[in-house]
This record gives structure tokens, C-alpha cells and sequence, in this order.
């Protein structure tokens, strides 16, 4: 396979903080339209991996190519859904409003938002079943309507690939089922989606792609081939039972 | 009102809007006490500013402190990422050194400096307009009004070309920073205007209580909106309400314009805390006191589905058996008589098919937990409210 189909090339990446790997000498590819999981142990570096894709965090070695390019070049082929506790929901603002977020990306610096966008954001959040809620002060609204209007505003980016940090967590079955329905329907697309997942009994559920991570790679392929016992066991150091296969 | 009086009222207005505005982002980015932190160590650059200049109001003067502004937000997060002390701490520990040094070099050279400590923390804004801008010997105002204008207006320029990157980065600096708005140079964009309004309105209400034109005007409007524009304006409306008043108040008392003008937004802010219409503290007390109401509605209507028994659902039976005093009883009751959900045969209550139905969607939300569900209830609850 050439390099330009993988979604996403990680060759030799090193993230550490302050001496310690977090991160250690990862390779990992990626290919375009999977729907994969990250899964891995609290600590195994998972949210870090994502936020290297991202150039969030710097590594200390390593590169990382979005469609074999560099994220620079490609800022709007991604899509990126942080964990739901990483910003303040008191924020004075409603929800039509954070989606509306999702289109600076392409109106670029100074440029307002005006009807296209608005228009763009009030069809995602009639996507992810949140219509209702678009005036809604966003501190009013639940942990899974939150979780749904992240979604939301990732959906107005319209990229190629969408980064997911735990979009599961915290929220209710209902939401968990409309999540993974868009997730779904993204993948008929085309799309390519990376998703840190905790719950290991919906993985092959969920997903036809999985990485197991634990600081170093430890595996990464289609679920029905490697998602099994043995490398459940390489991730989580302890004996597990829970892969449906062989 | 003379002349003068008018012009220390403008130059207090502006200043207010001046600083209410980087204030609201300051506020909501939770880092309202880097403001103090920045308005203390100014003082070492305009001490040293003025050696130079020998002019309060130059331009030189007023780069030269607002980049000690900056240096001291350099300063405080440096200390901060060694992890060695917490950020309050590094704050507390990097302002006073650099404030202390300006005050040595004031007492110094006291004799030739026209600065003393207590203008440095409360202001002069009584002596303003006798400073005058001449241009080709014409005179076109005080200097400080000029000086705070036009800060003012390159802070309201600045806003408006940048509110949509300033509104992100302030929720949330990852999206950000992928979207590739640099939450570093919309920091330090911040920190600079911050530090630059801060010097522009040092001069008129000083160190101690530039801080509080910062912080008090937002905090008071957050209490009062959900939207980022509105809290903007609320807090611009805060800020020259509060500079007006006080320096009217300051007239009648014969007291300091600085000090007033504190205190009136001290007076605003514990106002709006207690009455605002959503999150003051009556209204949080008052909404307390309805939901457990509802509440004890709700476990009364279960009861009666659960129960069959007559005795079970006699009157009386609240107040022995659910432990609920007299007077709670009988809110209760008459509650769920109103909305008609019970009726009460011979002291017997018995759910009605309305009660039967609001029973049904309640346990329905608890079970389930489904957000929808909740939905329905909060409206149902609305309706038999008041």
C-alpha cells in the first residue's frame, strides 16, 4: 500500500513528560475509512496518542502524517472531539453556538460566521437528535446532550477524519446508541474515525479497527483478526476473558 | 458641574469599559488575579518609564510598564511549570518582588519623582485635568483622557476583529489550537491589552484598585446572562455606572473618587448576587425549597400507587408513617389535590387517573434515566408551579 492511503502514518513516535515516556516508539498506520478503537489501560497514553496526531503535545521524536502530509498542511481534513471535561460548561453561551465553533476552522482568522454557517450547525445538531436544545445555555444541558453537541460541532468540520477522546464516557444507553449510529453512518461515507473506547464488551460491537495501546503499541489491526485474548492479556498484564473470537 | 468635573467623569467611564473588557475574558479564562499580579509589578516600569520620559502620559512610559505586565505573566508561568509551587503561589511570589523594587526606587528619589506610594495605589484622578495635552499651543484635553481613549479604542478594535478567536480560545483552547488559532498568541494578545489598559488607567485609580474595575464588573454581569456579548456590555454598563456614581459619591463625602467607585461596585456586585433573577441566592434558596416540595409530591403519589391498603392511604397516615410535620403534610396535600392528581374520600386518598399517568412518567424517568423522559417531567413540574 502506498503511503497516501493510510488516513494516518505514526512512525517512531516518542511523547515523554519530563523524562517519562509516555509514549514509546510507536508505529502505527492507519488506513482510510476504518472505524477503530483505541483501547488501553488508564495511563497507556491513548488521549496523548490523539493529541500528538493533533500537534497538541510536541513529541520528542517521531512523525506523524495525516494522508502523508504533515497535520500542519492538513488542519481541515481533521476533526477532533476532546473529552467532555476538558473545557468549562458555564461558559456563557448556548448550544447552537459551540457547534457553530466547528466552522472557524475554515472561515480562518477576523471572518464571521454568518447564515452558511449557521445553517451548517442547526443540520448537525438535527443529526445528533439535539434540534430542540440549539438555544439552550449549555450548562443546562446533560452530560450526553453535551457529549452530542461535541459531536455535533466535529460533524460542521466536515473532515476526513474525526479524533474522538472517550465519547462514551458518562453518558446514557440512548446516547450511546444515537453516538454510535452517526459513527456508523460517517464510516458508509468514507469517513476514517479514531475513538478512545473504555468498554471493552462493545468493541466488536462498535468497531472493525482496533489498536491496543499500553505506552507502547502493542497491536493494531482489523477487530475480527487480533482482538482476542492473547493481546488483551499483552495490554492489561492480566489474564482476560472477554474476546468473543476463537 | 464644571468643566473639570466632567472630564475626571469621562476619563472614569472610559476606563471602566476599558478594562470591564479584557476583564470578562480574564474572568471567564479564570485568571481575574493575574490583573493584580500585573498591575502591581507595572509600578517598576513606570518607575523606571518615568527616569526616562520625566512624563506620566507618554507613550514610551506606557510600553515600557505594560511589557513588565508582561514579563510578569512570563515570570508567573515559568515558576508554574516547574510544578514546584501552584500558580496562586507563583503569582503571590513574583508580584511583590518586582512592586517592592518600585517602591525602593520611588522612596529613593522621593525629592525629584512627582510620584508618591499613595497615588501609585489609589490614583489621582481628581488631578487630571490639570494636566493638560498641548498641541501647537492649542489645548485639546487632558492628557489622560486622550491616554485611556485611545487604549480604549484600540481594545475595542482589537475585540471586534478578534471575538470569534477570543470566544474559543477562552472555551476551549484544544479546538483551538487544531483549528490553528494559537491559544499562545491569543494569550499573550490577552496579557498584552490587559497590561496595557492596566497602565492606561493606573494613573487614574491606581494598583489596588484597577484590579477591582477588572474583576467586580464581570463577575456581577455573569451572574446576570448566558451570553458572551450581553455579558460584555453588562459589564462596560457595570463599570461606568459604578465610575459615575462613585465619583458623585466621592464629591458628597469629600472621600477618595477611586475608593467610592469601589465601593459602589462592592454595593453592585453583592446586590445582583442576592437578588439576580437565576443564580442569586434568594432565587437558588426559593428553587430549593420547590423542588423539595416536588419531590415529597412524588414520593406521596408512589406511595398511594403502591399502596392499596386503606389505612395505608388515610390523611393521618402522612404525618405518622412518612414522618412529614403538620404543616408540610398538608402542602403536600393540598398540592396534589390541586393539580388534580388525588382525590380524598373520607380522609382516604385515592390517585385520580391524571395523578395515575404524572405517577407513571416519574418512574419512568427514574428507572430509565432517559434524558427525554426528564424532559417531559421538568415541563409537567413548570405547569402546576405558582
Amino acid at each position: 500500500m502506498k503511503e497516501k492511503n493510510y488516513a494516518i502514518k505514526i512512525d517512531d513516535l516518542t511523547v515523554a513528560y519530563n523524562y517519562k515516556p509516555v509514549l514509546w516508539d510507536i508505529d502505527l498506520k492507519i488506513p482510510e475509512g476504518v472505524l477503530m478503537a483505541i483501547v488501553g489501560p488508564n495511563g497507556a497514553g491513548k488521549s496523548t496518542l490523539i493529541k500528538s496526531i493533533l500537534n497538541i503535545i510536541k513529541p520528542i521524536a517521531g512523525t506523524v502524517k495525516v494522508f502523508g502530509k504533515p497535520y500542519k498542511q492538513q488542519v481541515d481534513k481533521v476533526a477532533y472531539v476532546p473529552q467532555k471535561g476538558s473545557v468549562d460548561w458555564d461558559f456563557p453561551t448556548i448550544a447552537l453556538d459551540v457547534v457553530m465553533m466547528g466552522t472557524y476552522g475554515s472561515l480562518g482568522w477576523i471572518k464571521r460566521p454568518g447564515q452558511k454557517e449557521k445553517k451548517q450547525a442547526l443540520e448537525a445538531l438535527e443529526k445528533v437528535g439535539m434540534l430542540a436544545f440549539k438555544d439552550r445555555q449549555i450548562s443546562q444541558l446533560s452530560g450526553g446532550q453535551q457529549q452530542r453537541i461535541f459531536l455535533a460541532r466535529a460533524l460542521v468540520q466536515n473532515a476526513s477524519i474525526y479524533l474522538m477522546d472517550e465519547p462514551f464516557q458518562g453518558v446514557d444507553a440512548t446516547t450511546e446508541k444515537a453516538i454510535i449510529n452517526i459513527l456508523k453512518e460517517l464510516r458508509h461515507a468514507g469517513k476514517t474515525l479514531i475513538v478512545v473506547h473504555h468498554d471493552l464488551q462493545t468493541v466488536p460491537k462498535y468497531f472493525d479497527w482496533v489498536t491496543f495501546l499500553n505506552v507502547k503499541g502493542i497491536a493494531s489491526g482489523p477487530v475480527r483478526d487480533i482482538f482476542n485474548d492473547d493481546n488483551l492479556t499483552k495490554t492489561y498484564g492480566i489474564n482476560y476473558k472477554v474476546a468473543v473470537n476463537k | 458641574m464644571t468643566n473639570a468635573q466632567l472630564e475626571i467623569q469621562i476619563i472614569a467611564a472610559l476606563v471602566a469599559v476599558a478594562c470591564a473588557i479584557p476583564g470578562t475574558f480574564l474572568v471567564l479564562r479564570k485568571m481575574a488575579m493575574i490583573s493584580d499580579a500585573i498591575s502591581h509589578s507595572i509600578l517598576v516600569g513606570i518607575v523606571l518609564g518615568f527616569f526616562i520620559t520625566q512624563d506620566l502620559n507618554s507613550p514610551l512610559l506606557i510600553l515600557l510598564a505594560a511589557l513588565t505586565g508582561i514579563v510578569t505573566v512570563v515570570m508567573v508561568e515559568y515558576i508554574q511549570k516547574t510544578n514546584l509551587v501552584k500558580e496562586d503561589t507563583a503569582i503571590g511570589l513574583v508580584f511583590p518582588a518586582l512592586f517592592s523594587i518600585g517602591v525602593i526606587l520611588i522612596a529613593k528619589n522621593a525629592n525629584d519623582v512627582h510620584l508618591d506610594i499613595d497615588a501609585v495605589l489609589l490614583g489621582e484622578l481628581a488631578f487630571a485635568p490639570f494636566d493638560r495635552l498641548l498641541i501647537g499651543g492649542m489645548d485639546i484635553g487632558p492628557k489622560s483622557l486622550w491616554v485611556i481613549g485611545v487604549i480604549l479604542f484600540l481594545t475595542l478594535l482589537l475585540l471586534f476583529l478578534f471575538y470569534k478567536e477570543l470566544k474559543l480560545s477562552t472555551f476551549d483552547k484544544g479546538l483551538a489550537a487544531t483549528l490553528g488559532f494559537s491559544p499562545v498568541i491569543l494569550h499573550y494578545g490577552l496579557m498584552s491589552v490587559s497590561s496595557v489598559t492596566i497602565v492606561g488607567a493606573f494613573d487614574a485609580v491606581g494598583a489596588v484598585l484597577v484590579v477591582a474595575l477588572i474583576i467586580a464588573p464581570p463577575a456581577t454581569a455573569y451572574l446576570l446572562t448566558d451570553n458572551l456579548k450581553k455579558m460584555l456590555i453588562l459589564s462596560s454598563f457595570f463599570g461606568v455606572f459604578a465610575a459615575i456614581s462613585g465619583y458623585w459619591m466621592a464629591n458628597f463625602l469629600d472621600a477618595s473618587i477611586a475608593g467610592s467607585m469601589t465601593t459602589v461596585l462592592g454595593v453592585i456586585f453583592l446586590l445582583v448576587y442576592l437578588f439576580a433573577p437565576r443564580q442569586g441566592v434568594f432565587s437558588v434558596m426559593f428553587k430549593e425549597k420547590q423542588q423539595q416540595v416536588e419531590v415529597s409530591l412524588l414520593v406521596f403519589l408512589l406511595h398511594l400507587q403502591n399502596h392499596t391498603d386503606p389505612k395505608e392511604r388515610h390523611v393521618n397516615h402522612l404525618q405518622e408513617h412518612i414522618n412529614w410535620g403538620k404543616v408540610k403534610s398538608k402542602t403536600i396535600l393540598n398540592l396534589a389535590k390541586k393539580n388534580n392528581f388525588v382525590t380524598i374520600d373520607a380522609n382516604i386518598a385515592l390517585l385520580t387517573p391524571k395523578g395515575e399517568e404524572f405517577t407513571a412518567e416519574a418512574l419512568k424517568y427514574i428507572t430509565t434515566n432517559e434524558e427525554t423522559a426528564i424532559e417531559g417531567l421538568k415541563k409537567r413540574f413548570f405547569l402546576f408551579r405558582g
